[in-house]
Protein backbone atom coordinates (compact mmCIF):
# COMPACT_ATOMS: atom_id res chain seq x y z
CA UNK A 1 0.00 0.00 0.00
CA UNK A 2 2.72 2.37 1.16
CA UNK A 3 4.72 1.42 -2.11
CA UNK A 4 1.49 2.45 -4.60
CA UNK A 5 0.81 5.77 -2.60
CA UNK A 6 4.68 6.68 -3.47
CA UNK A 7 3.83 5.53 -7.03
CA UNK A 8 0.33 6.86 -7.40
CA UNK A 9 1.49 10.70 -5.72
CA UNK A 10 4.73 10.76 -8.23
CA UNK A 11 2.35 9.74 -11.04
CA UNK A 12 -0.10 12.61 -10.34
CA UNK A 13 2.55 15.32 -9.18
CA UNK A 14 4.04 15.14 -12.60
CA UNK A 15 0.96 16.70 -14.13
CA UNK A 16 2.89 19.71 -14.37
CA UNK A 17 0.44 22.32 -16.94
CA UNK A 18 -2.84 21.41 -14.18
CA UNK A 19 -0.63 22.61 -10.82
CA UNK A 20 0.45 25.31 -13.40
CA UNK A 21 -3.01 26.51 -13.60
CA UNK A 22 -4.23 25.64 -10.58
CA UNK A 23 -1.79 28.11 -8.65
CA UNK A 24 -2.36 31.12 -10.75
CA UNK A 25 -4.70 33.20 -8.88
CA UNK A 26 -8.16 32.45 -8.46
CA UNK A 27 -8.42 29.30 -9.56
CA UNK A 28 -8.22 27.15 -6.93
CA UNK A 29 -11.43 28.89 -5.78
CA UNK A 30 -13.05 28.62 -8.91
CA UNK A 31 -12.43 25.50 -9.32
CA UNK A 32 -14.24 24.20 -6.35
CA UNK A 33 -16.80 26.47 -6.98
CA UNK A 34 -17.52 24.60 -10.07
CA UNK A 35 -16.75 21.58 -7.87
CA UNK A 36 -19.62 22.09 -5.61
CA UNK A 37 -21.97 22.98 -8.78
CA UNK A 38 -21.03 19.85 -9.76
CA UNK A 39 -22.07 18.22 -6.61
CA UNK A 40 -25.39 20.12 -6.52
CA UNK A 41 -26.16 18.76 -9.93
CA UNK A 42 -25.31 15.27 -9.13
CA UNK A 43 -26.90 15.45 -5.36
CA UNK A 44 -30.22 17.30 -6.76
CA UNK A 45 -31.08 14.89 -9.44
CA UNK A 46 -29.69 11.58 -7.42
CA UNK A 47 -32.20 12.10 -4.82
CA UNK A 48 -35.52 12.88 -6.59
CA UNK A 49 -34.41 9.44 -8.35
CA UNK A 50 -33.38 7.52 -5.22
CA UNK A 51 -36.85 9.03 -3.15
CA UNK A 52 -38.67 7.30 -6.58
CA UNK A 53 -37.36 4.04 -5.79
CA UNK A 54 -38.57 4.72 -2.26
CA UNK A 55 -41.66 5.21 -2.93
CA UNK A 56 -42.35 9.33 -2.46
CA UNK A 57 -43.11 9.93 -6.21
CA UNK A 58 -45.07 6.68 -6.97
CA UNK A 59 -46.84 8.64 -9.57
CA UNK A 60 -44.01 9.38 -11.54
CA UNK A 61 -43.36 7.25 -14.60
CA UNK A 62 -40.29 5.87 -13.85
CA UNK A 63 -39.34 5.84 -17.38
CA UNK A 64 -40.38 9.65 -17.45
CA UNK A 65 -37.77 10.19 -14.77
CA UNK A 66 -35.39 8.66 -15.91
CA UNK A 67 -34.59 11.85 -18.31
CA UNK A 68 -33.29 13.55 -15.30
CA UNK A 69 -30.59 10.92 -14.97
CA UNK A 70 -28.18 12.07 -17.55
CA UNK A 71 -28.02 15.29 -15.61
CA UNK A 72 -26.62 13.42 -12.55
CA UNK A 73 -23.86 11.76 -15.11
CA UNK A 74 -22.78 15.43 -16.53
CA UNK A 75 -22.44 16.34 -12.01
CA UNK A 76 -20.30 13.45 -11.60
CA UNK A 77 -18.16 14.15 -15.08
CA UNK A 78 -17.91 17.91 -13.66
CA UNK A 79 -16.67 16.62 -10.51
CA UNK A 80 -14.61 13.90 -11.57
CA UNK A 81 -12.73 16.49 -13.52
CA UNK A 82 -12.10 18.93 -11.14
CA UNK A 83 -11.39 16.61 -8.11
CA UNK A 84 -9.15 15.28 -10.21
CA UNK A 85 -7.29 18.73 -10.85
CA UNK A 86 -7.02 19.65 -7.01
CA UNK A 87 -5.41 15.67 -6.75
CA UNK A 88 -3.08 16.62 -9.39
CA UNK A 89 -2.27 20.50 -7.63
CA UNK A 90 -1.60 18.82 -4.27
CA UNK A 91 -1.54 14.92 -4.23
CA UNK A 92 -0.02 14.70 -1.07
CA UNK A 93 -2.85 16.49 0.59
CA UNK A 94 -5.48 13.80 -0.75
CA UNK A 95 -3.43 10.44 -1.14
CA UNK A 96 -2.15 10.26 2.62
CA UNK A 97 -5.65 11.63 3.51
CA UNK A 98 -8.13 9.33 5.16
CA UNK A 99 -10.93 11.21 4.56
CA UNK A 100 -10.36 11.29 0.71
CA UNK A 101 -9.65 7.55 0.74
CA UNK A 102 -13.08 7.29 2.55
CA UNK A 103 -14.83 9.29 0.24
CA UNK A 104 -13.09 7.63 -3.00
CA UNK A 105 -14.62 4.31 -1.14
CA UNK A 106 -18.25 5.50 -0.73
CA UNK A 107 -17.46 6.51 -4.81
CA UNK A 108 -16.69 3.08 -5.62
CA UNK A 109 -19.43 1.53 -3.50
CA UNK A 110 -21.93 4.03 -5.25
CA UNK A 111 -20.61 3.17 -8.53
CA UNK A 112 -20.78 -0.59 -8.07
CA UNK A 113 -24.78 -0.19 -6.59
CA UNK A 114 -25.71 1.98 -9.96
CA UNK A 115 -24.18 -0.70 -12.30
CA UNK A 116 -25.82 -3.77 -10.23
CA UNK A 117 -29.14 -1.66 -10.23
CA UNK A 118 -28.69 -1.57 -13.88
CA UNK A 119 -27.65 -4.66 -14.97
CA UNK A 120 -30.76 -6.38 -12.75
CA UNK A 121 -33.48 -4.39 -12.00
CA UNK A 122 -33.62 -1.49 -14.42
CA UNK A 123 -35.06 -3.02 -17.35
CA UNK A 124 -38.18 -4.33 -15.92
CA UNK A 125 -38.62 -1.28 -13.50
CA UNK A 126 -38.70 0.80 -17.03
CA UNK A 127 -41.93 -0.81 -17.89
CA UNK A 128 -43.54 -0.35 -13.95
CA UNK A 129 -47.04 1.87 -14.62
CA UNK A 130 -47.27 5.08 -12.88
CA UNK A 131 -48.60 4.65 -9.19
CA UNK A 132 -46.90 1.41 -8.46
CA UNK A 133 -44.80 1.56 -6.16
CA UNK A 134 -41.08 -0.80 -6.53
CA UNK A 135 -40.10 -3.56 -5.12
CA UNK A 136 -38.39 -4.04 -1.90
CA UNK A 137 -35.10 -4.87 -3.63
CA UNK A 138 -34.98 -1.64 -5.53
CA UNK A 139 -35.51 0.02 -2.79
CA UNK A 140 -32.67 -1.26 -1.26
CA UNK A 141 -30.43 0.49 -4.20
CA UNK A 142 -32.08 3.63 -3.77
CA UNK A 143 -31.29 3.74 -0.01
CA UNK A 144 -27.91 2.43 -0.62
CA UNK A 145 -27.20 5.33 -3.35
CA UNK A 146 -28.35 8.01 -0.87
CA UNK A 147 -26.45 7.11 2.33
CA UNK A 148 -23.90 6.59 -0.23
CA UNK A 149 -23.67 9.88 -1.59
CA UNK A 150 -24.35 11.99 2.07
CA UNK A 151 -21.48 9.85 2.89
CA UNK A 152 -19.73 11.20 0.16
CA UNK A 153 -20.52 14.84 1.35
CA UNK A 154 -19.47 14.26 5.08
CA UNK A 155 -15.81 12.85 4.11
CA UNK A 156 -15.30 15.66 1.42
CA UNK A 157 -15.90 18.39 3.95
CA UNK A 158 -13.66 16.34 6.17
CA UNK A 159 -10.63 16.60 3.96
CA UNK A 160 -9.59 19.67 4.81
CA UNK A 161 -9.44 18.67 8.60
CA UNK A 162 -7.29 15.52 7.62
CA UNK A 163 -5.01 17.27 5.54
CA UNK A 164 -1.59 15.74 6.46
CA UNK A 165 1.32 18.89 7.07
CA UNK A 166 2.82 20.22 3.88
CA UNK A 167 5.98 18.21 2.88
CA UNK A 168 8.32 18.21 0.55
CA UNK A 169 7.56 15.96 -2.34
CA UNK A 170 9.54 16.12 -4.69
CA UNK A 171 12.94 15.26 -2.67
CA UNK A 172 12.81 11.20 -2.39
CA UNK A 173 14.02 10.99 1.32
CA UNK A 174 12.47 14.01 2.60
CA UNK A 175 9.25 12.11 0.92
CA UNK A 176 9.71 9.41 2.64
CA UNK A 177 10.30 11.21 5.87
CA UNK A 178 7.88 14.36 5.89
CA UNK A 179 4.86 12.96 3.49
CA UNK A 180 3.90 9.45 5.22
CA UNK A 181 1.77 10.51 8.69
CA UNK A 182 2.75 7.17 10.54
CA UNK A 183 6.37 8.46 10.33
CA UNK A 184 5.78 12.16 10.17
CA UNK A 185 3.40 12.92 12.50
CA UNK A 186 5.50 11.82 15.72
CA UNK B 1 -18.65 50.57 14.69
CA UNK B 2 -20.13 47.17 15.32
CA UNK B 3 -16.22 45.57 16.65
CA UNK B 4 -17.85 45.65 20.48
CA UNK B 5 -20.61 43.56 18.73
CA UNK B 6 -18.65 41.03 17.18
CA UNK B 7 -15.74 40.85 20.11
CA UNK B 8 -18.60 40.01 22.31
CA UNK B 9 -20.13 37.63 20.43
CA UNK B 10 -16.86 35.48 19.83
CA UNK B 11 -16.46 35.57 23.30
CA UNK B 12 -19.54 33.69 23.70
CA UNK B 13 -18.61 29.78 24.85
CA UNK B 14 -20.54 28.32 21.64
CA UNK B 15 -18.68 30.27 19.41
CA UNK B 16 -15.71 29.26 21.36
CA UNK B 17 -16.63 25.75 21.08
CA UNK B 18 -17.31 26.25 17.51
CA UNK B 19 -13.38 26.98 17.02
CA UNK B 20 -11.69 25.77 19.05
CA UNK B 21 -13.44 22.19 20.15
CA UNK B 22 -11.39 19.30 19.39
CA UNK B 23 -14.42 17.40 18.67
CA UNK B 24 -15.81 16.23 15.07
CA UNK B 25 -18.65 17.63 15.76
CA UNK B 26 -18.27 21.46 16.36
CA UNK B 27 -17.21 22.55 12.59
CA UNK B 28 -16.20 19.83 10.85
CA UNK B 29 -19.96 18.12 11.16
CA UNK B 30 -21.87 21.60 10.97
CA UNK B 31 -19.88 22.59 8.17
CA UNK B 32 -20.59 18.84 6.22
CA UNK B 33 -24.38 19.68 7.14
CA UNK B 34 -24.30 22.99 5.20
CA UNK B 35 -23.08 21.33 2.63
CA UNK B 36 -26.30 18.33 2.68
CA UNK B 37 -28.87 21.17 3.24
CA UNK B 38 -27.06 23.07 0.40
CA UNK B 39 -27.53 19.72 -2.05
CA UNK B 40 -31.33 19.01 -0.76
CA UNK B 41 -32.31 22.52 -1.16
CA UNK B 42 -30.25 23.80 -4.28
CA UNK B 43 -30.09 20.32 -5.34
CA UNK B 44 -33.78 19.35 -5.67
CA UNK B 45 -34.60 22.81 -7.35
CA UNK B 46 -32.24 22.33 -10.13
CA UNK B 47 -34.13 19.35 -10.52
CA UNK B 48 -37.46 21.58 -10.53
CA UNK B 49 -36.05 23.98 -12.98
CA UNK B 50 -34.90 21.59 -15.47
CA UNK B 51 -38.05 19.80 -15.37
CA UNK B 52 -39.28 23.63 -15.85
CA UNK B 53 -37.09 23.74 -18.77
CA UNK B 54 -38.65 20.97 -20.28
CA UNK B 55 -36.37 17.91 -19.40
CA UNK B 56 -38.21 15.08 -18.49
CA UNK B 57 -41.53 16.71 -19.47
CA UNK B 58 -44.07 14.07 -18.67
CA UNK B 59 -43.20 14.19 -15.18
CA UNK B 60 -46.32 15.88 -13.86
CA UNK B 61 -45.48 19.19 -12.21
CA UNK B 62 -47.70 18.79 -9.19
CA UNK B 63 -45.82 15.14 -8.47
CA UNK B 64 -42.83 17.90 -7.30
CA UNK B 65 -45.15 18.96 -4.07
CA UNK B 66 -43.86 15.99 -2.92
CA UNK B 67 -40.37 16.90 -2.61
CA UNK B 68 -41.54 20.16 -0.79
CA UNK B 69 -40.58 18.80 2.77
CA UNK B 70 -36.74 17.72 1.49
CA UNK B 71 -36.27 21.23 -0.10
CA UNK B 72 -37.46 22.96 3.27
CA UNK B 73 -35.47 20.26 5.27
CA UNK B 74 -32.47 21.67 3.38
CA UNK B 75 -33.52 25.06 3.82
CA UNK B 76 -33.66 24.84 7.58
CA UNK B 77 -30.81 22.62 7.89
CA UNK B 78 -28.47 25.56 6.48
CA UNK B 79 -30.37 28.42 8.06
CA UNK B 80 -29.23 26.76 11.67
CA UNK B 81 -25.90 25.78 10.27
CA UNK B 82 -25.38 28.54 8.51
CA UNK B 83 -26.13 30.50 11.87
CA UNK B 84 -23.94 28.62 13.69
CA UNK B 85 -20.81 28.97 10.81
CA UNK B 86 -21.53 32.69 11.39
CA UNK B 87 -21.26 32.40 15.04
CA UNK B 88 -17.69 31.22 14.71
CA UNK B 89 -16.12 34.04 13.22
CA UNK B 90 -18.63 36.57 12.70
CA UNK B 91 -15.97 39.38 11.91
CA UNK B 92 -14.84 37.41 9.25
CA UNK B 93 -18.34 37.25 7.37
CA UNK B 94 -19.81 40.12 8.49
CA UNK B 95 -17.28 42.49 6.78
CA UNK B 96 -16.74 41.09 3.42
CA UNK B 97 -19.05 41.80 1.12
CA UNK B 98 -19.35 38.89 -0.85
CA UNK B 99 -21.26 37.62 1.91
CA UNK B 100 -24.31 39.92 1.24
CA UNK B 101 -24.00 39.05 -2.32
CA UNK B 102 -24.34 35.27 -1.24
CA UNK B 103 -27.04 35.96 0.82
CA UNK B 104 -28.73 38.26 -1.57
CA UNK B 105 -28.74 35.46 -4.55
CA UNK B 106 -30.40 32.93 -2.06
CA UNK B 107 -32.99 35.52 -1.21
CA UNK B 108 -33.70 35.87 -5.24
CA UNK B 109 -33.43 32.00 -5.54
CA UNK B 110 -35.86 31.97 -2.88
CA UNK B 111 -38.53 34.41 -4.08
CA UNK B 112 -38.37 32.42 -7.71
CA UNK B 113 -39.18 29.37 -5.55
CA UNK B 114 -42.25 30.64 -4.19
CA UNK B 115 -43.49 31.98 -7.16
CA UNK B 116 -42.82 29.25 -8.97
CA UNK B 117 -44.81 27.43 -6.52
CA UNK B 118 -47.66 29.96 -6.37
CA UNK B 119 -48.03 28.70 -10.48
CA UNK B 120 -47.98 25.15 -9.30
CA UNK B 121 -51.16 23.41 -10.38
CA UNK B 122 -52.71 22.15 -7.33
CA UNK B 123 -53.30 18.39 -9.12
CA UNK B 124 -52.68 17.10 -12.73
CA UNK B 125 -56.45 17.97 -14.30
CA UNK B 126 -56.16 21.38 -13.42
CA UNK B 127 -54.55 23.46 -16.02
CA UNK B 128 -51.44 23.37 -17.18
CA UNK B 129 -50.36 26.84 -16.17
CA UNK B 130 -46.74 26.14 -16.24
CA UNK B 131 -46.36 25.68 -19.61
CA UNK B 132 -46.59 28.89 -20.27
CA UNK B 133 -43.73 30.17 -21.75
CA UNK B 134 -42.68 32.67 -18.70
CA UNK B 135 -41.64 30.05 -16.55
CA UNK B 136 -38.24 29.15 -18.89
CA UNK B 137 -36.73 32.59 -18.21
CA UNK B 138 -37.64 32.07 -14.41
CA UNK B 139 -36.29 28.56 -14.14
CA UNK B 140 -32.79 29.60 -15.56
CA UNK B 141 -32.65 33.07 -13.58
CA UNK B 142 -32.94 30.39 -10.29
CA UNK B 143 -29.90 28.29 -12.20
CA UNK B 144 -27.66 31.32 -11.92
CA UNK B 145 -28.97 32.73 -8.96
CA UNK B 146 -28.19 29.18 -7.14
CA UNK B 147 -24.87 28.96 -9.24
CA UNK B 148 -23.76 32.56 -7.70
CA UNK B 149 -24.76 31.80 -4.01
CA UNK B 150 -23.21 28.14 -4.37
CA UNK B 151 -19.63 30.35 -6.14
CA UNK B 152 -20.42 33.50 -3.90
CA UNK B 153 -20.07 30.86 -0.42
CA UNK B 154 -17.20 29.36 -1.58
CA UNK B 155 -14.86 32.39 -1.88
CA UNK B 156 -15.96 33.41 1.50
CA UNK B 157 -13.04 31.62 2.24
CA UNK B 158 -10.74 33.74 0.00
CA UNK B 159 -11.94 37.28 0.25
CA UNK B 160 -11.87 38.12 3.77
CA UNK B 161 -11.37 41.62 5.25
CA UNK B 162 -11.05 41.27 8.72
CA UNK B 163 -10.21 38.31 11.36
CA UNK B 164 -10.33 38.92 14.72
CA UNK B 165 -9.77 35.65 15.98
CA UNK B 166 -7.39 32.83 15.33
CA UNK B 167 -8.76 30.60 12.43
CA UNK B 168 -5.88 27.76 12.09
CA UNK B 169 -7.22 24.72 12.19
CA UNK B 170 -7.00 23.49 16.02
CA UNK B 171 -4.88 20.27 16.94
CA UNK B 172 -7.55 17.49 16.77
CA UNK B 173 -7.01 13.76 18.19
CA UNK B 174 -8.24 12.49 15.66
CA UNK B 175 -6.27 13.56 13.54
CA UNK B 176 -3.56 12.20 11.47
Amino acid sequence: MGGFQIWLHRKLASATIVAAFMRSDWAWPAVESIHFIGLTLLFGTIVVWDLRLLGLLKRVSIAELHRLVPFAVLGFVINATSGSMFLMTEPNQYVYNPAFQFKLLLVAIAGVNVLVFYATVFRRLRLLAPGVEAPRSVKLFGATSLICWIGVIVCGRLITFYRPGLCRAGEPLAFLVECIPPLSSR
Amino acid sequence: MFDPFFAWLESTSFSVWMRESPSLFSFPIILAVHTIGLGLLAGINVALDLRMLGFAARVPLAEFRRLWPFLWLGLWLNVLSGLALLAAYPTKALTNPVFYIKLALIAVALLILRSVRRLWPPDETAPAILQRRSIKPLAIASLVCWAGAITAGRFLAYTYIRLMVDSRPVPRPWMP
